[in-house]
């Protein structure tokens, strides 16, 4: 082989590599993102049923119920509307009633958020932070949600490998 | 001064290690070169061909490439080291000198705060101005009060300390305050007649006598308001009538209440009783005793206080006590635990929940 | 005293570190020695100014001198004392003087026992070196000074958080740091190479052994970051694609290219230009994890915009380092002459292809991890890519990776023989099949793909054999003559055969965990008897009991395999009143290297407690996989060629071990 020729098999190669790299990445990025919406911003841009998204907000106090067989309902509200939202699992250790929650998983017919994941991740102002965010935009934020500022979130600060404040639970 | 002293040391050396370099400059450096790389990749070519790791044709290749480079990198030789440009050698010395300090003191001095000493925590605990950052809180208080006169509540909690700091007139009137913004009740007519009394020295006047008084009309039980009555009795002279005050008092108490060596020894001292030796000398101890060794026996009855009810956490007066203390002490943190613990230890007890619950309310410590 | 002296000292180390960056760039235009060497006894002495500063950040930890700020919102007089020091670097100031410290450190070990590189190489070095000092000190100093006093300071500090009560916390923000930084070193080495104009073979020697102790440390903590959050936070999963987690893979995959690359520049002079480009992106990509981290972008792309100063002035040091290097790059690579020729299959062209998929899945990583930053930037939607995402684009570029694997050693350079490595390789293809086979049979009508992976791996590891038996001529040779040649063999050679060993470990254990992982989770009271992956887990009771500052319910299991009692496992959940959080301390029973995990859930009003139980077969193997890869590194960092030229080779031995 000449030098040319050596070059451009090299140049064809690395090129093949990027394109499956971007293919597998536009592929992916149609199939496995996740959408964050809100109980107000669904009952204005409503999502069919069996389509997965994140629902955040905070859980509404008064409204977990627990069932038989670590199966719980609760409601998901942020100020002007509320979703009920059922799930079947352990709740993480810093999901409590009034606090910021992030559920994963689809409404079923009925128009029940049927979660699969139950997040309460959060810095230690106990505000996820997409909560946080939705809930300012409404004005619905009350500073003593958060004592310091949210971008000085320690536990992001203390952990580089892992966001050691996230706690999940998956059926 | 001493800080100072560290600073230019520092400054020190922070400019010998610019000039110590420039100084010995002259000098021949040892110095790496590329080409001592390729001669060890040449001599690695031979250990592998003797120990049978390559063939001996590929070697000689590696041989030929290695040793092409090593006459390249002969060839493109930096250029000889200048014995010395004193000219630059000068100015990164005076760089040195003159930079370095000015820089260092120029971005020092807007950020540090030369002149506040360490204040590690150890060295506060004992250090005599224990109460300076205390004060501080007082006064936070104080400020809030000022802004806020219609917090009962702010006044509730700062009466207490104010006695306790010996500003015993401000706590009279932080104690009026809060008679008047949080309601009146026994407890707090007897602790402003107690304010007043501490103001007029510990004498019992005219005008704390009427706040017992009135302490008592609302409960008749009132401990603290009965045994001033009772010293007012006796400071007027009427020791009689002071030792069937206290004596009535004694009749009615529960075997375990605390105050109960006190009033014995009272009782004692107007001659109504034989009362037991170890309080009175106790209580003359602890009048003898300097401000820290106090501090220190305050805190030895508070962790006899808090180990007792570890084992018995029913009585809910005890809690409250020891609640109080820590506020007191200014430990909030284990005033929190304690309520914790307290609320732990009487849940079972909806009746001495509740009392514990409006106790914890005059602490101003509820929720 | 010591809270001014530290901060004094750090402003010297500045001071220090803006003579650094001038000075020797001066000297080595002007090839005056002495100018030159001004590089070494600044580093030096700007090593001992930040390390006492830290020094007295540390102490002022130790005893709780809250009228330091940073102390006071972060320290609390009754923390232990291991956690009032590890306490230090678990905040943002603290952290990024931890950060600088350990930028200090290289440079120092690069001004003590560089005496084999040539002065002006040296002094170009530290000078870059002293530029990146130079702007984090001053981020340091004005957005983040950790310094800062209280004129009236409060009794009692404000932090006992207790979840960052926990050692391998406090171990792995460091081992990270060590390895993040460690990367500036060949960040500088290319960017001194840019200036010079020069760079050839040995450059990629001089700068190896630098890039191996940062990858060594990353790795390690990486692993160690990843086996905390498993124990930790009590559900069990080891790797979440977590934004802050991809911030410290990136870093560490396009090391592992420049690892792989700066070989080839070694061997073969080949690659240069390529080589150069790996080191500041590996270096950059860093800095991006630093900025990810630090500015806060991550908690709220809203908090970052209502206040900016820390993120804008990082952004700035991002932008002015990452910008400034690459245009250096496009206007001095050119200049770069060509290397060794190469044919597409040959050593070079295995490392290549190492280094194509090694960068292509940073790529993605990347993307994953900016774009949800990107959009909500632009158009305020909020998404979040997750596992999914990833697993469909890093995994498909791994796969290929990882067969190419025990080729790479396999080629000779300059010109392959595929077929006879494939040859050679024969014996680990057929290790690899048996071990699909097996699998097979043994969980018929189970997932397909889980035998093909572990496969896979087996045929990784048989390979890194494979090599090493090659090499030493095991099975052709007398075996004496093949422990004589093994004793022979160059230790990066062991090294790089323990660490492509150590890639096939972990991905055993991590296909084993995500495949045959099984999960109880149910309601139990005392008595119960859970059974999972025929281990029989009886409930034997529930305590109460208080700790220090807080209170444990603690769960007693009696495990016992086949009625064979093998142990107690005591999971609890500890609730801290003070602070209204509480903690799940799971419970681990180690079997080999697979692992029994309870955490506990919520009591029911009942008295039954929710209990979660996993069984994670070769769970392990995912952190022994790292450990073994950081050991092959260690055996190459000692190897001897790496020091050639070292006119005292002991002594640069100690410094290096000294790094590690």
């Amino acid at each position: 082989m000449t030098r040319k020729q050596r070059r451009l098999t090299m140049i064809g190669g690395s090129l093949a590599v990027l394109a499956v790299a971007a293919a597998l990445v536009l592929n992916a990025m149609r199939d496995s993102i996740v959408f964050f919406s809100t109980p107000t911003m669904l009952a204005e841009k409503p999502v069919v049923a069996g389509k997965r998204f994140r629902l955040g907000g905070l859980v509404q106090p008064g409204s977990l119920v627990r069932g038989d067989n670590l199966a719980v309902t609760f409601q998901v509200a942020d100020g002007s509307a509320a979703l009920p939202v059922s799930f079947k699992g352990i709740l993480p250790d810093l999901f409590r009633e009034g606090q910021g929650v992030v559920a994963e998983g689809a409404l079923d017919a009925a128009g029940v958020f049927k979660a699969d994941t139950v997040l309460a991740k959060h810095d230690e102002t106990y505000m996820p932070k997409e909560v946080a965010d939705a809930l300012k935009k409404q004005g619905h934020w009350k500073d003593d949600y958060g004592a310091k500022p949210a971008y000085d979130a320690k536990p992001a600060a203390a952990t580089q490998g892992a966001s050691q404040a996230k706690q999940g639970v998956s059926q | 001064m001493t800080l100072w002293f560290v600073f230019a040391l520092m400054t020190v050396a922070a400019i010998f290690a610019v000039l110590w370099p420039l100084s010995r400059g002259g000098r021949a450096q040892s110095e790496g070169s590329e080409a001592a790389v390729y001669k060890d990749q040449l001599s690695e070519i031979e250990r592998d061909v003797a120990n049978g790791l390559i063939g001996s044709s590929e070697a000689e290749a590696a041989r030929v490439e290695i040793s092409r480079r090593l006459l390249a990198a002969r060839d493109s030789q930096h250029g000889p080291l200048m014995a010395s440009n004193t000219g630059l050698r000068r100015s990164a010395a005076i760089l040195a000198l003159v930079g370095l300090p000015i820089l260092a003191v120029a971005i020092y001095l807007p950020l540090g705060s030369p002149r506040l000493g360490d204040f590690p925590l150890a060295q506060r605990a004992r250090a005599p101005d224990v109460a300076q950052p205390f004060d501080n809180l007082v006064a936070q208080v104080e400020a809030h009060l000022e802004k806020n006169p219609t917090d009962g509540r702010g006044w509730n909690v700062l009466a207490p300390v104010l006695s306790r700091l010996g500003r015993h007139d401000e706590a009279v009137r932080a104690y009026r305050n809060s008679i008047t913004y949080s309601g009146d009740s026994p407890e707090r007519r007897s602790n402003l007649g107690e304010a007043l009394a501490a103001a007029a020295g510990g004498v019992v006047t005219a005008e704390a006598k009427v706040e017992f008084e009135r302490a008592v009309a609302l409960n008749a039980d009132e401990v603290k308001a009965r045994y001033y009555l009772g010293l007012a009795a006796e400071q007027d002279g009427r020791t009689g009538e002071a030792a069937s005050i206290w004596r009535a008092m004694l009749a009615k108490a529960p075997p375990e209440a605390p105050w109960r060596p006190l009033v014995q020894a009272a009782l004692a001292r107007v001659g109504g009783a034989p009362a037991p030796a170890l309080p009175n000398e106790a209580m003359a101890a602890a009048k003898d005793m300097n401000d820290t060794d106090r501090d220190e026996m305050i805190r030895g009855m508070v962790d006899r206080l808090a180990t007792r009810l570890k084992q018995n956490g029913d009585d809910v007066e005890g809690w409250l006590r020891l609640v109080r203390a820590y506020m007191v002490m200014g430990d909030r943190d284990k005033a929190i635990s304690a309520l914790a613990n307290a609320r732990q230890a009487v849940a079972n007890d909806a009746e001495r929940l509740q009392r514990l619950n409006e106790g914890l309310k005059n602490l101003g410590l509820d929720g | 005293m010591i809270a001014e002296s530290g901060h004094y000292a750090l402003v010297l180390a500045l001071a220090l570190a803006l003579i650094q960056s001038t000075v020797p760039i001066l000297g080595a235009r002007w090839r005056d020695p002495a100018l030159m060497n001004v590089a070494r006894a600044t580093a030096l002495a700007q090593l001992l100014f930040v390390a006492a500063s830290f020094a007295a950040l540390v102490a002022l930890y130790i005893v709780s001198d809250f009228s330091v700020v940073n102390v006071y919102e972060n320290s609390h007089s009754t923390k232990p004392l291991l956690y009032k020091i590890t306490g230090v670097w678990g905040n943002h100031e603290g952290s990024m003087l931890l950060w600088v410290s350990i930028l200090a450190l290289f440079g120092g070990l690069v001004a003590a026992f560089g005496n084999n590189l040539p002065l002006s190489l040296r002094a170009y070095v530290l000078a870059v070196q002293g530029w990146v000092a130079s702007a984090f000190y001053l981020f340091i100093l004005i957005t983040s000074n950790p310094f800062l006093r209280i004129a009236s300071p409060p009794i009692e500090g404000r932090d006992l958080n207790p979840v960052l009560q926990d050692i391998g916390l406090a171990v792995h923000p460091p081992m990270l740091y060590l390895g993040y930084v460690g990367f500036s070193i060949s960040f500088s080495f290319a960017v001194a190479a840019l200036l010079e104009g020069r760079i050839d073979a040995a450059w990629a020697r001089w700068v190896r052994p630098w890039t191996l102790v940062a990858w060594i440390f990353l790795t390690l903590g990486i692993a160690m970051g990843s086996y905390w959050a498993y124990y930790e936070l009590g559900w069990g999963g080891w790797w979440f694609w977590d934004p802050v987690e991809n911030a410290s893979l990136m870093p560490w995959l396009a090391g592992t290219a420049l690892l792989h690359s700066a070989v080839v520049m070694e061997k073969r002079n080949a690659l240069k230009v390529w080589t150069i480009l790996l080191s500041i992106l590996t270096f950059s990509l860093s800095l991006l994890g630093t900025f990810l981290v630090r500015s806060g972008v991550l908690t709220s792309v809203h908090a970052f915009a209502t206040d900016p100063t820390r993120g804008v002035f990082i952004l700035l040091i991002l932008c002015v380092f990452i910008g400034g290097s690459l245009s250096l790059y496009a206007w001095r690579a050119s200049a770069l002459k060509q290397g060794g020729l190469f044919a597409p299959i040959s050593r070079e062209g295995a490392l290549v292809l190492n280094n194509l998929f090694l960068t292509a899945a940073c790529a993605t990583v990347f993307i994953g991890t900016l774009y949800p930053l990107a959009l909500e930037v632009l158009t305020g939607d909020k998404i979040s890519v997750g596992a999914p995402f990833f697993n469909l684009t890093f995994g498909p570029l791994f796969l290929p990776l990882m067969i190419a694997v025990p080729f790479g050693p396999l080629l000779a350079w300059k010109r392959g023989d595929l077929l006879g490595a494939a040859q050679r390789l024969t014996a680990a293809g057929i290790a690899a099949l048996l071990a699909v086979a097996m699998l097979w049979a043994w969980t018929r009508g189970g997932n397909a793909f889980a035998p093909l992976a572990i496969g896979l791996a087996v045929f990784v590891i048989a390979g890194a054999l494979t090599d090493l038996a090659e090499r030493t001529g095991l099975f052709r040779v007398p075996f004496a003559t093949a422990t004589r040649r093994a004793r022979g063999l160059p230790r990066a050679t062991w090294g790089s055969a323990f660490a492509h060993a150590g890639v096939g470990v972990a991905l055993i254990g991590i296909v084993c965990e995500t495949t045959w992982n099984s999960e109880y989770i149910a309601t139990m009271r005392s008595d119960d008897v859970a059974k999972i992956a025929g281990y029989e887990l009886k409930l034997d009771g529930v305590t109460q009991r208080p700790g220090p500052n807080f209170r444990e319910m603690q769960a007693q299991f009696t495990v016992s395999l086949d009625g064979r009692r093998l142990g107690e496992m005591t999971p609890s959940k500890r609730n801290f009143t003070a602070r209204a959080s509480s903690t799940t301390e799971a419970a681990l029973l180690t079997r080999g290297a697979s692992q029994l995990y309870i955490s506990l859930g919520e009591t029911t009003a009942d008295g039954a407690i929710a209990v979660r139980i996993y069984h994670k077969p070769m769970v392990l193997l995912i952190w022994w996989g790292p450990m073994l890869m950081a050991f092959g590194g260690l055996l190459s960092v000692s190897d001897r060629r790496l020091r050639v030229g070292a006119p005292k080779p002991a002594k640069a031995l100690r410094g290096l071990q000294a790094a590690e």
